[in-house]
């Protein structure tokens, strides 16, 4: 493979960066509308590792985001993580695709030495089990959502988020996007139009501008200069901005939430164990 | 078994800045790092450092033959920090002076074979080991037992960016990274 060649046109992200791209191992968890287009990009990107984890089978109310999906997907009732799979490799023929079709929980060897995870996941819950996970294993956590809302003069706001949460700064809690009340909620009843709304153009909106967190991180073309990343996207006017929302939190200097103790790697791990 | 080291941007600069301090008679500084692991894809290991320890002043010893020698009384704090914090313990130290590679020394082979395998008379279920830092690179050897230690394979850094270096199969890691 002529590394110089393939990726030409993205050279101005650092004379490495092919090179570091290739090397970089990174776990999706959530294969969906937002996760899909993960995967997707970062196999155009030339992301050399994946580890693809979701439990379900594709079904034909996800044909409307999910990309790489069929309807003889469908019929099949293909699992994701083999859709996604099928598409990365589709790509990046050389790319290292490990899948599991099960809950990441029960799949979390995969995030371990993972140097980045994607959080594709339904409810408030879901996201803050994930960046636990994460922090514990000393990984930055990029996490997407979205969420569509009746109002009250009719009609629907569509809004998203994309939070970068690293480990040694502060968290979803610190910033205050995870509260109290909103992991109180049930996961999947946070949106009012149906059952968790999903589409597949705010998913992509969403999927890109975490693909450029990602790349931030992982080439020298524009490092990040503050402790976390907190993008609203206003699905309506079709705008990006960083949330505001912080100011109103008292973000503290250390997060009180994770790390440190028994609260970094595995606190059953011995050695004994390792095969 | 394959092992990654794993740590923030942040705790590798405080190291360095510390490690970096002059002593009155040392030439060079050393400290313990705690480490706690997890087991990972492909029967690995990942390494995540928890907490620097550095070796106070009073507790090194005048050694001319050596950058810098220390006492059995850091040593027994380092066992020490083994068994009250239920951690790995890696040693420590920085090479200022500008190789194509970053390794260890022979004398500090020689040093970490005979210092690692103590801390698994107190703490046995953890691996431990010894880091060599440059300004901006790191490499390391990793015991998950008494005897035979491994190099660590990979480092990951994490801040503005990760910064992720691998070592070449002996272990050792570019200078300049």
């Amino acid at each position: 493979m002529n590394h110089e060649a393939d990726f030409s046109r993205q050279s101005f992200l650092g004379a490495e960066s092919d090179q570091e791209l290739g090397a970089t191992r990174v776990a999706i968890v959530g294969l969906g509308g937002g996760g899909s287009h993960i995967a997707q990009q970062l196999a155009h990107l030339g992301v050399g590792e994946f580890r693809l984890i979701d439990p379900d089978v594709i079904e034909a109310s996800n044909l409307n985001r999910l990309v790489g999906g069929t309807q003889a997907d469908v019929d099949q009732q293909v699992p994701k993580v083999d859709i996604l799979k099928r598409t990365v490799l589709g790509i990046r023929p050389w790319a290292r695709v490990e899948v599991v079709k099960a809950l990441w929980q029960e799949a979390d060897a995969l995030l371990r030495d993972a140097h980045v995870i994607f959080g594709c996941v339904d409810g408030y819950l879901q996201r803050s089990y994930l960046e636990g996970a994460a922090r514990r294993f000393g990984i930055p956590y990029i996490d997407i959502g979205m969420d569509v809302t009746e109002l009250q003069s009719g009609g629907f706001a569509i809004a998203g988020q994309v939070i970068v949460s690293r480990p040694g700064c502060p968290c979803m809690r610190c910033i205050g996007f995870l509260t109290s009340a909103r992991l109180a909620q049930e996961e999947n009843d946070y949106g009012d139009a149906g059952v968790n709304p999903q589409v597949i153009w705010t998913n992509g909106t969403l999927a890109s501008l975490a693909v450029g967190e990602f790349v931030k991180l992982r080439t020298p073309w524009c490092p990040m200069h503050t402790d976390y990343i907190w993008l609203e996207l206003d699905g309506n006017t079709q705008t990006v901005t960083n949330s505001l929302q912080p100011r109103y939190a008292r973000i503290p200097e250390r997060c009180p939430h994770y790390g440190g103790g028994d609260g970094l790697g595995d606190p059953f791990f011995k050695l004994c164990h390792m095969s | 078994m394959k092992l990654v080291w794993r740590s923030t941007g942040r705790f590798v600069a405080d190291v360095r800045k510390d490690l970096s301090r002059r002593h009155a008679f040392a030439h060079e500084r050393v400290g313990f790092v705690g480490v706690r692991a997890a087991s990972a894809h492909d029967d690995g290991i990942v390494l995540i450092a928890d907490q620097y320890f550095p070796v106070a002043d009073s507790d090194y010893v005048q050694d001319n033959r050596v950058g810098a020698r220390i006492s059995q009384e850091a040593i027994r704090k380092a066992l020490e920090v083994a068994l009250l914090n239920k951690v790995g313990v890696f040693h420590v130290h920085m090479h200022l002076l500008p190789s194509k590679r970053l390794w260890f020394s022979d004398v500090d082979l020689q040093d970490h074979d005979n210092l690692i395998p103590d801390f698994f008379k107190v703490r046995p279920e953890m691996p431990h080991g010894a880091l060599v830092l440059s300004p901006t690179s790191i490499a390391g050897r990793g015991w998950i037992g008494a005897s035979n230690p491994q190099p660590i394979g990979e480092f990951n850094t994490v801040g503005s960016t990760i910064q992720i270096i691998r070592a070449s199969t002996v272990g050792d890691t570019p200078y300049n990274a």
